[in-house]
């Protein structure tokens, strides 16, 4: 049995606990490649054409590993507890894939966690290792032997973003869901880009979790999305750290028009760039918008000694 | 003397007119710009069936009318049959092409697809987007690029390579086109590039989640450039009809639904002759403001639309 | 002591018990608000962000013009979708132009905690009587479901009317009827005449009629004038029209249970927001055996559009067909009109060809 995990939305920020978790039991897995050209165009084919690039690309995804595995991981998670909620795209994201390639022969595996199942994840993980035929102990087993390599990584990850915090030189928030900024066609090139400008780009996703939930409050009150909460936290707490934000959104994401909106009417002490891409921009117009950006911040800081 | 049907299919960019007779023959046919001017148009596509039909063989006995201007030109010719251009194309095609399963249509304004099973229409879908992707896109483009709309099919047919252009709206196209423009790519995969992806948005659009069966007949102002017609191909994988006459389909079908709607009035070409005018008001009993078109001939109202309620009716 | 004038945005014909519920169980002022129209859209386009959803546009220029029209403070109830984050940005906005005025945020209001109502309730007037409103309530919840059944008959029923408009008057009175309504005695008089006046009108309901579901998004598919009147298109065209969703039935929590069983085929899980009972009645439409389902949403809604590909299959299992409306800010009827006369056109030749 192998198990085709998508290389795309909730894997940005769940692939050391996936992996683990199937290493532990020892189950064989498939991962489908960095996005490419063909996978988008797939993505766009099959998806409602209204749907967020960020759904099409998963979609693409999806396709991308039918008839390469036996069984596809699509999780549904619709609920984090006190950190909020998420957008109703991970809610349905199972039922969508399930009716949209319900004419391939193609299986779906899927865990859930949502209000319903207050004892969260590790029960949603042992009922995903009893689907698989492994015993309850074994699977509580790999679940907290993952659980501990997710948090070794997030640690790491966390412990590198504050080392280039303290770096010298131009340094700017970029402000994206991980599932965009980790892509390799959405978010990749603007971090290239970045880097060639000599500019440090600094992930906010890439924040411990729980204070930024926490400082998110000091912008926006109300927010109801995990996601959000944290993203909007991070620019909370490092904004004084950063010379500009970028925020990142794909076409036409729910969450991210109401709060981007919110975002730059609150900060204004700081230069803020709204980037949406759609998929389908040619890459002469964003490089022009990023160069605009880095000048404006250049100018702030009557400082040009960055230019490459 | 035989009973003939008159068809008139008035659209944003084009007027086209067919007389047919009881068989469904066609008698006479012209096609000229609509150049805004709807009124106008009609009367000078009238003076020259006129000119083709026999008089003496053939009487005009129903008027149908389809397109945007449908209404209007229904109102002005008092037509037994006022019908929209969805249901007057499958119509028409189904007549020619009995076996029909799908009918491609890319307009200068809209494209739309319609399914058809045993001669009926089971599904359609029409573009929700903008004018990225029709007739009036392509124009668009052709003048960026300098080159006459009317050669891209075969410029496009050339192309070895064509280049990925980004289609899904008309002010990135643009950029994206003078970028691969100047980066180097040539005229031809440019052009060829534009034909596939006004194919691509058309199948991700109009046509997603709708089962594209052969035999397909392609239709609409954009159906007379080869280079999207071989996309099509290439995208479907199935051969693709495009009727010789294909820009007619839509009048024919209206005619044919005139003869069925089995509501007869002699009709006079002396109509080219009254002064037809509209007036185009706003209604000021809300904040609506609602646009009241009103037509007259030689200035008595014969008919008035455009009001969302009651309050702004304006009766003959 | 200035006196509150309290306004929540306009739909469809809810600001009738809304005014009731307000003046008479908060004790405030109530300000109409003012129908939806073209200068709405403008309003609300004009002040939002880009790609947000229609109904945080009407809302957004909705409230600008209940201010114009003397409201002093605006109420937002929020939601589960992006509705739940519509107030926090709608007052953000508002301040920024300038608008001095009161807003109450009703968006972390569970419905299932009533501490938490009464607290919002107490925002909006702190000298409130929890009497008074404990005396209303029960009579404005009964009103919008004797509003939503009557609607429901009309509905069924205006397609066939000898004399056009004679359904609407009726319903008209009633609206005026029920706006001095105070107890439930009242109601149901007022109620009981609506209905005996409604079956007076002279019908003509040919041998067959077509049958036309409605589903989709909670705001739009309720305020007309965001959908286009497609109901009052379908029912000149001769139509019944069959629409679930409503006030009184979306708030009825023990429908979920028993949709969610129904459409295990299509949702294994809860889509989010109204996409539930969409594919719940669009399957139910199907069975019935209905000539046709129309799905309206606002563009970029993200749970109907989430129902979308369970939608397509219910079409192709069920062999119904299915016509799709994203409505945005564009305001032209023509290409609205288009597909509708198309949808009916194949709806007749459907039933010919059976």
């Amino acid at each position: 049995m192998i198990i085709g995990i998508p290389r795309a939305f909730l894997y940005h920020r769940y692939s050391t606990l996936w992996k683990t978790f199937f290493e532990e039991l020892g189950i064989e897995y498939v991962i489908s490649p960095a996005t490419t050209r063909e996978i988008m165009s797939q993505g766009m084919a099959c998806a409602i054409d209204e749907a967020c690039l960020s759904s099409k690309v998963y979609i693409g995804h999806v396709e991308w590993l039918i008839d390469r595995c036996d069984k596809i991981l699509v999780p549904r998670i619709s609920y984090y507890g006190p950190h909020g909620t998420v957008c109703t795209k991970f809610q349905a994201i199972y039922d969508v894939v399930r009716n949209t390639f319900r004419s391939r022969s193609a299986e779906f595996l899927d865990y859930n966690i949502d209000t319903q199942t207050p004892e969260g994840e590790p029960k949603a993980f042992l009922k995903l290792g009893k689907s698989l035929g492994r015993r309850t102990s074994s699977s509580m087993r790999a679940y907290l032997v993952a659980r501990q390599a997710l948090k070794a990584d997030e640690l790491m990850e966390q412990r590198l973003q504050e080392k280039q915090l303290d770096e010298p030189g131009i340094k700017v928030l970029v402000v994206s869901h991980r599932y965009n900024i980790y892509d390799k066609f959405i978010g990749e090139p603007i971090l290239q880009d970045l880097r060639r400008m000599g500019v440090v780009p600094v992930l906010a996703d890439a924040v411990n979790r729980q204070e930024a939930v926490n400082a998110a409050a000091e912008i926006s009150g109300t927010l109801p999305w995990a996601f959000n909460k944290e993203l909007v936290g991070a620019m909370a707490l490092w904004k004084e750290r950063v010379d500009g934000i970028m925020l990142v959104s794909t076409f036409p994401c729910g969450p991210d028009s109401l709060v981007n909106e919110i975002v730059v009417r609150r900060i204004d002490d700081i230069p803020i760039l709204n980037l949406v891409i759609d998929g389908q921009e040619g890459s002469a117009g964003l490089e022009t918008r990023l160069e605009s950006f880095i000048d404006v911040i250049k100018f702030k800081r009557d400082d040009y000694s960055a230019e490459v | 003397m035989r009973k003939a049907y008159l068809g008139i299919d008035i659209g944003s960019i084009s007027t086209k007119g067919v007389i047919i007779d009881e068989d469904q023959a066609l008698l006479a046919h012209d096609y000229l710009g609509t150049e805004g001017n709807p009124i106008g148009a009609v009367k000078r596509l009238l003076a020259s069936i006129d000119e083709q039909l026999d008089h003496a063989r053939y009487k005009v006995v129903a008027v149908g009318t389809t397109g945007s201007a449908r209404k209007l030109i229904g109102a002005m010719n008092g037509a037994a049959m006022v019908k929209n251009e969805i249901t007057a194309h499958a119509i028409g095609t189904v007549s020619l092409y009995p076996d029909v399963k799908t009918i491609l249509e890319i307009g200068g304004q809209d494209s739309k697809i319609i399914l058809i099973d045993n001669g009926v229409v089971v599904d359609y879908a029409m573009n929700t987007l903008c004018a990225s992707g029709t007739g009036a896109f392509l124009s668009s483009q052709a003048h960026r690029l300098g080159v006459k709309v009317d050669r891209f099919g075969e410029i496009a047919l050339r192309s070895k390579s064509p280049t990925r252009i980004a289609a899904r709206c008309t002010v990135f196209a643009e950029s994206d086109l003078i970028h691969k423009a100047q980066i180097g790519h040539s005229q031809e995969d440019i052009i060829a590039g534009l034909c596939r992806s006004v194919v691509s948005n058309y199948l991700n659009n109009v046509g997603k989640g709708k089962a594209i069966r052969p035999p397909l007949v392609f239709q609409g102002g954009v159906s007379k450039n080869v280079g999207v017609v071989r996309a099509f191909e290439e995208a479907t994988g199935y051969p693709v009809t495009v009727d010789a006459n294909s820009h007619l389909i839509g009048a024919l079908g209206t005619a044919i639904l005139a003869k069925k709607s089995k509501s007869e009035t002699p009709f006079s070409f002396q109509i080219t002759d009254i002064n037809f005018t509209t007036k185009g008001m706003e209604c000021q009993q809300c904040s609506n403001h609602c646009e009241v078109i009103c037509i007259y001939r030689d200035n008595e109202l014969v008919d008035a639309w455009g009001n969302r309620c009651e309050r702004g009716a304006v009766r003959p | 002591m200035q006196k509150y004038k309290v306004s929540f945005p306009h739909i469809a014909n809810y600001w009738v018990p809304m005014k009731i519920l307000f003046s008479e169980g908060l004790d405030v002022e109530y300000v109409v608000p003012p129908p939806i129209t073209k200068r709405t859209l403008d309003l609300g386009s004009r002040y939002s962000p880009d790609y947000v959803c229609a109904p945080f546009k009407y809302c957004l220029g909705n409230y600008i013009e209940t201010m114009e029209a003397g409201a002093n403070t605006l109420v937002q109830a929020g939601g589960v979708c992006r509705l739940g984050y519509y107030g926090e940005l709608h007052e953000q906005i508002l301040r920024d132009l300038g608008y001095e005025v009161r807003f109450v945020n009703m968006a972390r209001a569970r419905f299932s905690k009533p501490l938490i109502i009464y607290n919002h309730f107490r925002e909006i007037n702190p000298h409130m009587s929890v009497k008074r409103i404990a005396r209303i309530l029960p009579v404005v919840l009964k009103m919008v479901e004797c509003m939503d059944e009557i609607e429901d008959y009309m509905r069924k029923n205006i397609g066939f009317e000898v004399q056009n408009g004679s359904l609407a008057a009726v319903y008209e009175e009633f609206l005026t009827d029920i706006s001095q309504v105070r107890t439930k005695r009242e109601l149901r008089r007022a109620y009981n005449r609506c209905k005996k006046r409604l079956r007076r009108v002279p019908l003509n309901v040919p041998q067959h009629p077509l049958r036309v579901g409605i589903v989709g998004e909670y705001y739009t598919i309720m305020e007309p004038f965001s959908n286009h009147y497609i109901e009052r298109e379908l029912a000149r065209m001769g139509v019944i029209i069959d629409r679930w969703m409503n006030i009184t039935n979306s708030l009825r929590p023990s429908r979920k249970r028993d949709i969610r069983n129904r459409i295990k085929p299509y949702a294994k899980y809860h889509m989010g927001a109204t996409s539930m009972y969409t594919i719940g009645k669009a399957l139910e439409f199907a069975k019935r055996k209905y000539d046709g389902i129309i799905h309206v949403k606002s563009f970029g809604c993200t749970p109907e559009m989430d129902a979308m590909p369970a939608l397509q299959n219910i079409s192709s299992d069920h062999k119904i067909p299915i016509l799709y409306f994203s409505f945005d800010t564009q305001t032209s009827d023509t290409g609205i009109q288009t597909r509708l006369e198309a949808f009916y056109d194949m709806m007749i030749m459907r039933n010919e060809a059976k």
